[in-house]
């Protein structure tokens, strides 16, 4: 679907560090290590440091005193994404957030209590919620306009962006803010064990779970002179290995041949998908930026954010493929646009 | 809207029965699905009671497949087969006859009850078989469950607005008609009874122990529920052009962010008054002009005033013209779900002329007691009905249906 998106802003917090040019940096991210069960058993981890300074002003905001980690990396990555624009721009602002695994610590937190001590708590339940980080962002930056929390794989980042053009050609609002977000929870290492996905620390095979966010502001494209997202596609789905290559041929054989093609999958399963269904395509590898380990929407947004960031008059467009791990398959199609743009990011 | 939308295909599995029918006309005599809750232990709580459903057979799908599919897919496949088999849109072997269908759906939960296993394997440092219970759990999950099992393929999009999040799922599938992104959509909401949420709402103290009494000043809170519905919406030339019987026009759609507080409206019921008007306004019709409400009417303290006094704002003096009723005190709150499941009911309403009852109901709140519909009430000259809803969050939106299209 053409989706004709013209990005104005961007935003990221990764355990690369605050901000946009820090996805871009070449310094390798350090690893720290997290227990699951098991004491004998640590895994290497990718990290956002919340002693950031960056953090310290909201987390003193009386609204977000219960709030868990998403919310803030969210609301950093929507505070740079916005910066500049004006009162009136932001009255007209709708705000679409795109989550995996959302709040789950507040969930795992809720249900433990539950388990093992019999206990509820009040206090954890409402923000066990899939919107309320989206909530607690629209509260605190004052977007009172059109919010959703959509929900998927990584493809609910391309979902998202579908959903922002939908808005835009109808209308309901002037820009969409549209960001993907993940915390680190133990839980999540005890899944993604279970599903055999993770790295040992003495191994170079699978995935380091990660967590963060990014975002970008998105206006109708023709109406600003930025980077745009062309077209988004997805539904390509699968249940069992056997659909998987299926599934990833169905999703490219749609797009031109010669488009130069942004592999982004690293230490995941789909990596040797990727390689085998962008063989034949022009490649721009991310192997010489630093990996940032798997954080689902969150990593969708950093791969957009990092294949934006190559393109240029001489590269004006690029497919970028969403391997979704949990469902289904996306694409985007980024373009530049004749001006160099003006980047907002910090 | 740019395409006139209507509304091709209903279905829907509810506390009160295993299709739409049988749901509406339990709904219209009066009945309610309270009932003792034995899906899971609710030793400790305040409440021990839920409207829960009657999974329904599937025997279209194998043993195996069945026993793998969590609780809200087995609500949400027969639901939404129901839907594409009444828009004529299933072949002769229940496959979707429009294999690329965008879906738009909406969940809180999604397969919790897998999630809540998982969990529970982990803490008792029971390792094994893990990966099939957290793999599916996740609310992509099913909707893979639901484009498997009827066969087709498309966009989707999972919307987790909390308790309004049906009525986005349905707006959205109209956004997406409206502009011409797509021709046909199946849109809906499931949601399953889970321990995690029933704990939640009931440490809350937001359920009642008594009966659920919405907009009634004795009311104590709400009963949960369980269930799926799903709507065919499609643009009106496409319907035409495969001959397909429309039963309404989908003529507006509103929502915003009410910031108040995470789990309260704001006491005016400001937010959900804008919504209102917004729906109104893209459907191009006056308050006075539509003839039913769908409420969200939860039944808690928090909610009913505030809610009650928006329908004053909005209504006006034609307040005691408009009937009102919340369903919920029937099959109780279905949370991801309500949004898609009221909808069909005031679209069933719009279409029969017959109302859905407010039970329960002993003394009503005052600003809103002439518009509460009493038992078997009929209104044969209705040309829109609303549906509304709220959630945690502050999402609020409003749905408008319609006998004919916008001029």
């Amino acid at each position: 679907m053409k989706i004709d998106l013209a990005v104005i802003g961007q935003g990221a917090v990764s355990p690369a560090g605050i901000g946009v040019d820090a996805l871009l940096h070449r310094e390798p991210v350090p690893a720290s290590v997290a227990a699951l069960g098991r004491p004998d058993q640590p895994w290497p981890v990718l990290r956002v440091d919340l002693n950031d300074p960056a953090f310290a002003r909201r987390q003193r905001e009386p609204r977000l005193r219960r709030a868990s980690s998403i919310t803030f990396f969210l609301i950093e990555a929507a505070e740079q994404a916005l910066a500049g624009t004006s009162p009136a721009d932001r009255a007209q602002t709708g705000l679409i957030v795109a989550f995996s695994a959302g709040c789950v610590t507040y969930s795992r937190r809720f249900f433990e209590g539950l388990a093992t001590q019999g206990t509820a708590s009040p206090a954890l339940f409402p923000e066990t919620v899939f919107n309320s980080p989206v909530s607690h962002v629209a509260s605190v930056l004052g977007l009172n306009g059109a919010a959703y929390a959509i929900v998927g794989d990584e493809t609910a980042w391309v979902a998202a962006l579908r959903t922002a053009a939908i808005w835009l050609q109808s209308e309901r609002v002037r820009q969409v803010l549209v960001l993907g977000a993940e915390e680190f929870d133990p839980i999540v290492l005890d899944a993604y064990r279970s599903a055999r996905w993770l790295r040992r620390q003495s191994s170079a095979h699978g995935f380091l779970a990660s967590e963060g966010a990014a975002g970008i502001l998105v206006r109708r494209s023709g109406s600003e002179d930025a980077p745009g997202i062309a077209t988004a596609r997805d539904g390509s789905i699968y249940r069992t290995k056997k659909e998987v290559s299926a599934a990833a041929e169905y999703l490219l054989s749609g797009s031109a041949l010669a488009l130069p093609c942004y592999r982004s999958a690293q230490h995941n399963w789909s990596a040797s998908l990727e390689r085998k269904a962008t063989e034949k395509r022009t490649i721009v590898s991310m192997e010489d930026q630093p990996y940032l380990g798997e954080a689902f929407t969150a990593s969708a947004a950093w791969h957009t954010l990092r294949a934006l960031a190559v393109l240029t008059p001489r590269l004006p467009r690029l497919l970028l493929p969403v391997w979704g791990l949990n469902h289904q398959f996306g694409l985007l199609e980024l373009e530049t646009r004749p001006k160099v743009p003006s980047t907002r990011a910090r | 809207m740019s395409h006139r939308i209507v509304v091709t295909g209903l279905g829907a599995v509810t506390p009160l029965g295993e299709t739409f029918a049988a749901s509406w006309n339990a709904l219209i005599a009066g009945r309610d699905a309270a009932a003792p809750l034995d899906l899971f232990d609710t030793t400790g709580c305040r409440c021990h009671c839920a409207a829960g459903a009657v999974l329904p057979p599937l025997p279209y799908l194998s043993a195996k497949a069945t026993r793998r599919l969590p609780r809200a897919s087995r609500l949400a496949i027969p639901a939404a087969r129901e839907a594409l088999a009444s828009a004529r849109l299933l072949d002769a072997e229940g496959r979707s006859l429009l294999p690329e269908l965008p879906i738009s759906v909406s969940t809180t939960a999604g397969g919790m009850a897998f999630g809540e296993d998982f969990l529970r394997r982990v803490l008792a440092r029971d390792r094994s078989h893990h990966f099939s219970r957290v793999s599916r759990y996740l609310p992509q999950q099913q909707v893979l469950d639901l484009q498997q099992a009827l066969g087709f393929a498309g966009h989707s999009v999972i919307i987790a607005n909390a308790c309004a999040s049906g009525a986005n799922a349905i707006g959205h599938a109209a956004d997406l008609i409206a502009v011409g992104a797509a021709d046909c959509v199946l849109t809906g909401g499931f949601e399953a009874l889970t321990e995690l949420v029933f704990v939640g709402f009931d440490c809350l103290q937001t359920t009642s122990i008594d009966r659920c009494r919405p907009f009634d000043l004795n009311r104590s809170g709400l009963l949960l529920g369980e269930g799926a519905a799903f709507v065919v919406l499609e643009s009106a030339e496409h319907a035409q052009r495969r001959g397909a019987a429309s039963l309404c026009y989908l003529t507006g759609y509103g929502h915003a962010t009410d910031f108040h507080h995470l789990t309260q409206p704001q006491p005016d019921g400001a937010a959900l008054v804008d919504v209102m008007r917004a729906a109104a306004a893209q459907a191009r019709v006056a308050p006075a002009q539509i003839g039913y409400v769908n409420a969200h009417g939860t039944a808690t303290p928090a909610n009913d005033g505030v809610e009650a006094k928006a329908y004053g704002a909005f209504f006006g003096d034609a307040l005691g013209a408009t009937r009102i009723s919340s369903t919920k005190a029937a099959i109780g709150h279905t949370l991801g779900a309500a949004g898609a499941v009221e909808a069909l009911f005031a679209i069933e309403a719009l279409r029969s002329g017959r109302l859905p009852p407010q039970i329960n109901l002993e003394t009503p709140i005052p600003e809103i007691a002439p518009a509460l519909v009493g038992e078997k009430e009929t209104s044969g000259d209705m040309r829109h009905v609303m549906s509304v809803n709220l959630g945690f969050g502050g999402s609020n939106a409003a749905l408008v249906f319609s006998r004919s299209s916008p001029p």
